[in-house]
């Protein structure tokens, strides 16, 4: 049976009365955000629709289940007409959606009252509300939490929660907008394997909406959107192969079969796989030939900089922080933390949500002050028996940290932070007040205009943005990679020495999160000379970063180079992190008894393989003659 | 900063903590209607009585008990010496003391007494029931004993609901903006120093994408409830039932007991006042 039929579905925000959507972007207002959208979903089948911000994904979603109606054509979900407004609720039963933002859809306090919900709105006896409830909470693997309180929940727990409020009306149909998008690699895992596990034995069919092409692996069927038409459709595996056309869409390959096709490239008979195993596999049965073998197309890695230079430095030493001491909710967010950063390092900073990790970063900057630092701080004496703890040391970039009388404004001027989502702190009329802000707090002397400008300028531009087409527009116009940029500009405008930022590609598509990690390279020796990146994803930090340090439990676990942290998994097992895919085929690749040399970015990681087979080549051609 | 909890809730599992809700809205009540008809320091004994009987039962100490009013306990002192300097003077008797136009009477002294205790028992009462009731079970029970209202159409559902939303909402926006503030302090932003304009203007840079957020918040979390079938309250049932267990009962008796003692003691017992 048919679960959902688009026939040449056309709609446009402007035409209908509802508001133009804050998921779609505001170039979409005057076109057709859907243009002729032909498709059909069987019953249980898994569905996953790509397409880059703006094609037209959510909108798609939207008017599945009557949140919008088509301007033209026709949608039937289970041969109902789902324009017609008889059917509205029995459509919104049969259809649930799991939107992006885990916060804003929980309406209770208490989870099994948002559980409850929905049954609630459909009229159900308080018997059978109970039982839903157990059922879907039993169903998303969250039992245990039925009393807790939503806003304590980590994202990926929230998100299966919402998923539990939509599965307790029974639909037939789950979409998913995004619903992966804001959550950490732990927390994607978890909703991705209770998505599997409902369109396998609940016979859900699935309608999933990614940014990810590994999730999109998953299903049983890829659609490709980009501008309001279906571009591409079949096997997600063929459809994610195609790199001319992904190109075409404003996608990318998905980062296993970059590598694969890296290897090849070098003269490596290597399939396109998604495994590691297989990878490894494929690697160690490559036959190899003499010369045919090359690996001096990839460009050689440059190291930044690292100095012994003070003035870009972090040294901490047993850094200790308690929230809300000596009361019900004291939590111990730093038991010591010992961490030195030098002076040129692109730094990453890993570890879960409690690990301690954004504590600590606030520290760099003085937004939390230890209590040495404060005004009104007086040494306490030791009570007896008390065991004395080490001295605390936290110097950043030249500055004591420790002591009161630093000056705290210079502190902050010369370490740049950007925050999660930064840009929900933009708040100016133009585009040009809103980098300009940080730049007038910070000068002790009142700039000139041209000053100004001129610096505002030059951070827009190193941003990649057009000084001139944005610096009068409103910041809240732009599309969401364009006001991350600008929210970026507005730290970097100051010039700090150091920068931090705290997951600054969350939430992008993996085109927009190399760009920004482009960005940050540019930014890096040439503005800011130490750049620390707080990350959860093992691959960003295994690409990008000189060093780092592994947070667990309020202290540093490890710090090191990528190779010292991956080269096992021990490590960050007992962190309950994952490692980057590069050191996972090199670990396979040694229990087939080969050992790669490489620091695990792809491209050395590549030159490392095309060197192993080389030399296996050379040997092989040696036992032929 | 999540981990705290907003209003004043003091986790526990005591006897007040499991009592009903509306029960204890309803001996509140009661608790303050015989707080204003005791007239004298007898009847207010009887009420100070029950109030630390309750203390006791709630396993609250009374440090935090005191901690928790402790901004009001200021305004109230302040009323009460205010009071103490404007008692008119008993006829036939002299003032206590008297130094310029400043004269104070026994009268005055028993009067500004009799209101602390009264004032100090109202408010620490209503403490106590904020401290040992999660804003939750508040908003339940006075959705619950609202209810007959919606006889005259008043949308007693609806604005339970919105108490919610708006209790679910608290502490996420508490975490925005503490998040955004930093944001803005670490791009050099001061809302600690300056003069009064300086300071209002200091919160515009929180203010506006505070808003900005909590509109578009608002947005898809109607999205979201309409997906989840919500269609007002025609055909909506509810899933939460208050019960009423002996507890309760126990709760009703000392309220009325309470409520009669008082009574009798202003028909038996002549007024301070």
């Amino acid at each position: 049976m048919q679960a959902i039929r688009f026939e040449n579905v056309r709609f446009s925000y402007d035409a209908s009365d509802a508001q133009t959507s804050a998921a779609e972007d505001f170039s979409s207002v005057g076109r057709f955000a859907l243009d002729g959208v032909d498709f059909s979903v069987e019953e249980g089948e898994f569905v996953a629709v790509l397409g880059h911000n703006g094609s037209g994904k959510s909108t798609l979603a939207r008017l599945t289940n009557g949140l919008l109606s088509p301007t033209e054509g026709k949608i039937t979900v289970f041969d109902m007409d789902a324009a017609d407004s008889k059917n509205l609720f029995e459509i919104r039963k049969s259809v649930g959606i799991v939107f992006q933002n885990p916060d804003n859809q929980t309406v209770a306090s208490i989870v099994e009252d948002d559980v409850a919900f929905g049954p609630e709105n459909i009229g159900l006896e308080r018997e059978e509300i109970g039982a839903r409830i157990a059922f879907a909470l039993g169903a998303v693997g969250m039992e245990e939490f039925r009393h807790a309180t939503p806003s304590r929940l980590s994202g990926g727990q929230k998100q299966r929660i919402a998923i539990a409020g939509v599965l307790a009306l029974k639909p037939r149909i789950i979409i998913l907008d995004e619903a992966t998008a804001m959550l950490d690699p732990r927390g994607r895992k978890e909703v991705m394997e209770v998505v599997q596990r409902l369109n396998r034995e609940e016979n859900i069919t699935v309608l999933f909406i990614t940014h990810f092409p590994e999730e999109a692996m998953l299903a049983d069927r890829a659609i490709v959107m980009h501008e309001g038409k279906i571009v591409m459709q079949g096997k997600p595996f063929e459809v994610l192969c195609e790199e001319e056309k992904l190109k075409k869409y404003s996608l990318s390959l998905p980062a296993p079969i970059k590598l694969c096709r890296a290897l090849k490239k070098g003269g490596l008979e290597i399939e396109d796989t998604l495994s590691p195993q297989a990878l490894a596999e494929n690697i160690a049965s490559a036959t190899v030939r003499a010369g045919q073998v090359d690996e001096n197309f990839i460009p050689a890695r440059s190291l930044p900089l690292i100095t012994d230079d003070q003035s870009g430095a972090v040294l901490a030493r047993g850094v200790r922080y308690i929230y809300n001491e000596r009361s019900p909710f004291e939590t111990h967010a730093l038991n010591g933390v010992d961490l030195e950063i030098k002076s040129g390092e692109f730094f990453g900073i890993i570890g879960y949500t409690g690990s301690g990790k954004s504590t600590f970063v606030q520290h760099l900057n003085a937004l939390i002050k230890l209590p040495t630092a404060e005004k009104k701080y007086r040494p306490k004496k030791r009570k007896k028996g008390e065991a004395e703890l080490p001295e605390t040391v936290l110097k950043v970039a030249g500055y004591d940290l420790t002591d009161k009388n630093t000056d705290f404004k210079s502190v902050r001027k010369s370490v740049g932070m950007v925050f999660q989502y930064p840009e929900y702190q933009l708040f100016a009329e133009t585009v040009f007040a809103d980098v300009a802000f940080g730049l007038k707090n910070f000068s002790d002397t009142p700039l000139t205009e041209a000053e100004t400008a001129a610096a505002v300028k030059e951070a827009l531009e190193t941003v990649g943005l057009d000084y001139e087409r944005v610096k009068d527009r409103s910041p809240f116009e732009l599309s969401g990679g364009q006001k991350r940029r600008v929210a970026i500009a507005g730290v970097i405008v100051t010039k700090p020495r150091i920068l931090v930022l705290d997951e600054p590609a969350a939430g992008l598509d993996p085109l927009g999160k190399t760009e920004i990690m482009k960005l940050l390279h540019r930014i890096h020796g040439d503005w800011c000379k130490t750049v620390i990146v707080v990350s959860h994803d093992m691959d960003e930090i295994a690409e990008n970063c000189t060093r780092a340090a592994i947070f667990s439990g309020g202290k540093v676990l490890a710090a090191g180079t990528p190779k010292q942290l991956f080269g096992n998994d021990a490590i960050t097992a007992q962190a309950g992190l994952d490692i980057p895919y590069t050191a996972k085929v090199s670990l396979e690749l040694l229990k087939r008894g080969i050992a790669i040399d490489s620091d695990y970015t792809r491209a050395e990681f590549t030159r490392g393989v095309l060197r192993a087979a080389k030399a296996r080549g050379a040997k092989e051609g040696e036992a032929d003659a | 900063m999540r981990e705290v909890s907003f209003g004043q809730y003091y986790p526990s599992r005591s006897f007040v903590h499991r009592l009903d809700p509306r029960t204890k809205i309803l001996f509140l009540i009661v608790y303050i209607a015989a707080i204003f008809t005791a007239d004298t320091f007898w009847a207010l004994g009887a009420c100070a009585l029950v109030f630390l009987a309750v203390v006791i039962f709630s396993g609250v100490p009374l440090t935090s008990l005191l901690k928790s009013v402790k901004g009001v306990l200021f305004l109230l002192l302040f009323t009460a010496v205010l009071n103490l300097f404007f008692y008119a003077g008993d006829e036939g008797a002299q003032p206590l003391f008297q130094w310029g136009i400043i004269e104070i009477w026994e009268g005055g002294v028993i009067f500004t007494a009799f209101l602390i205790v009264r004032l100090m028992l109202l408010v620490l009462g209503s403490a106590v029931l904020t401290l040992t009731t999660t804003p939750v079970s508040l908003t339940d029970g006075i959705e619950s004993l609202l209810t007959p209202l919606k006889w005259v159409k008043f949308p007693v559902h609806e604005l339970a609901l919105i108490m919610s939303i708006a209790l679910r909402f608290i502490p996420i926006l508490t975490d925005e903006t503490s998040r955004i503030m930093n944001a803005q302090k670490a791009r050099g932003a001061d809302f600690e120093t300056g003069g009064l304009f300086k300071r209002v203007k200091a919160v515009v840079p929180v203010l506006i994408p505070l808003l900005i957020s909590a509109f578009r918040r608002a947005d898809e979390l109607g999205d979201a409830m309409d997906a989840r079938c919500y269609s007002g309250s025609k055909v909506r049932t509810k899933y939460k039932k208050l019960s009423f267990g002996w507890r309760d009962i126990l709760a009703w008796l000392v309220g009325a007991a309470l409520l009669a003692g008082v009574i009798l003691l202003r028909i038996y017992l002549p007024a301070v006042l």
